[in-house]
């Protein structure tokens, strides 16, 4: 389930910390899921443990996750802004990205539109 | 915990360490970088209580080592040349060692011992390489105790002991807050497995940090300036850079295009430059590997030389 980038210039604990926000965006983790103990996930990924327990403790501090005392941890009901943040971070990324390059903001409005009418119809 | 206070040794005109100070906090997975000769292994033999230190003090939880079995008890110090018992059979060996170490789980030898299929009434002599390295390894993981020193162990296995001193460092970690040393010339092996590091240089510390946090305080930039209102180039030396207070540690300029590499978060570099407006500022963090090489490129150390 989680493959840590030890060459990435992210720092282990956030590539944690963003491993489990997207596995509930994208349906593989949903509320009271169990995720991985931070020993079972320490040694899956070779990482050191107070790092995952970092990344732990952060999510929990977010309301991502809580622990059940002699249970382990498990996915809260999902917190509508911190899944927000976490897909504005990325768009925000590629729209700083285009303004560099050039393209202004009436253009990316109007492929923000392009990009709805297109989502909408699929779903029709 | 452990401490080093303003530790220095000498070997004869040799400066091996000078005037360290590090803390390391219980529980840690801690990695000593840096390059040959550095130092590293000076730290594990002081922190072991095989060398005495010429001035300052290296303790654990607040007590010297050297000389004091009680706090050599909870010491283990895995390196190459612990091996020395050549005529000892692997049995004989665990015997001693179980002899020293109280705390001396069976349990744990014989688990590790099978799963290696290691023998135990073979002399060690005989033992390749690799079998002395995994006989001292299973002996120091079965030890049980508090403090566990690895001097460039990982370097000399192989993929599968890897994975099973990695998966027991974690338990040993987790359980009874083993604090580790470990030092290494794989940094991607320091950066999975340790917490924090430090980087030694000629005997000195250079640095030591949470290794997260060290990431985001070194960063890599590419820049171009605009031309002035004439349309002419803008030529900026490092000194310039330096002057609006950026903390360079190697520049570089080809053709219109810089790379600097500088200390700082992001955002103070970004606010940094904001002044010259520039029409390109790519900032990116470095890794790990960066952070080793520039700076010791700053002090000197580096290979620029070698491949001019």
């Amino acid at each position: 389930m989680f493959t840590i980038d030890l060459m990435s210039r992210t720092p282990i604990y956030e590539q944690i910390y963003m491993k489990i926000i997207e596995l509930i965006i994208r349906g593989e983790l949903n509320e009271n899921d169990q995720i991985p103990s931070v020993r079972n996930l320490a040694k899956e990924t070779g990482v050191n443990p107070n790092t995952v327990s970092k990344a732990y403790q952060e999510l929990e501090r977010n309301g991502v996750i809580h622990s059940l005392p002699g249970r382990g941890s498990f996915i809260s009901k999902p917190n509508e802004q911190i899944l927000k943040e976490f897909i504005f971070n990325d768009f925000d990324n590629v729209v700083k990205e285009a303004i560099v390059n050039g393209v202004d903001s009436q253009q990316l409005k109007e492929r923000i539109d392009i990009i709805e009418r297109k989502q909408r119809g699929e779903k029709k | 915990m452990i401490e080093l206070k303003q530790l220095t040794k000498h070997f004869e005109k040799f400066t091996a360490l000078k005037n360290v100070d590090l803390k390391i906090e219980t529980g840690t997975a801690f990695g000593l970088l840096g390059s040959n000769g550095a130092g590293k292994s000076t730290i594990m033999r002081l922190l072991s209580g095989i060398y005495r230190a010429d001035s300052g003090e290296a303790l654990i939880d607040g007590e010297n080592v050297y000389d004091n079995v009680a706090v050599k008890q909870r010491v283990f110090f895995i390196d190459d040349e612990t091996v020395q018992f050549s005529g000892y059979t692997l049995n004989k060996l665990k015997e001693y060692y179980k002899s020293y170490y109280p705390q001396f789980s069976d349990e744990i030898f014989d688990k590790l011992r099978r799963k290696l299929s290691l023998p135990l009434d073979k002399k060690i002599g005989n033992f390749s390489k690799g079998m002395k390295r995994q006989a001292i390894v299973i002996i120091g993981l079965a030890s049980c105790t508090d403090y566990l020193f690895l001097d460039e162990t990982f370097d000399g296995l192989d993929p599968t002991m890897r994975v099973i001193v990695k998966s027991m460092l974690v338990d040993a970690i987790l359980d009874r807050k083993v604090t580790a040393i470990i030092s290494s010339h794989n940094l991607r092996e320091i950066n999975e497995l340790c917490d924090h590091a430090a980087l030694l240089h000629n005997g000195r510390l250079v640095l030591s940090q949470d290794i997260d946090s060290l990431k985001g305080e070194f960063h890599k930039m590419q820049l171009v300036f605009r031309p002035d209102e004439n349309g002419k180039e803008v030529e900026y030396t490092r000194d310039d850079i330096e002057s609006i207070g950026i903390d360079v540690l190697h520049f570089e300029k080809t053709q219109r295009v810089y790379r600097i590499v500088a200390k700082g978060d992001e955002e103070t570099l970004k606010a940094a430059f904001a002044a010259k407006r520039p029409l390109v500022l790519d900032v990116i963090p470095l890794t790990l590997e960066e952070v080793f090489i520039y700076e010791l490129e700053v002090l000197g150390y580096d290979c620029s030389e070698i491949n001019n």
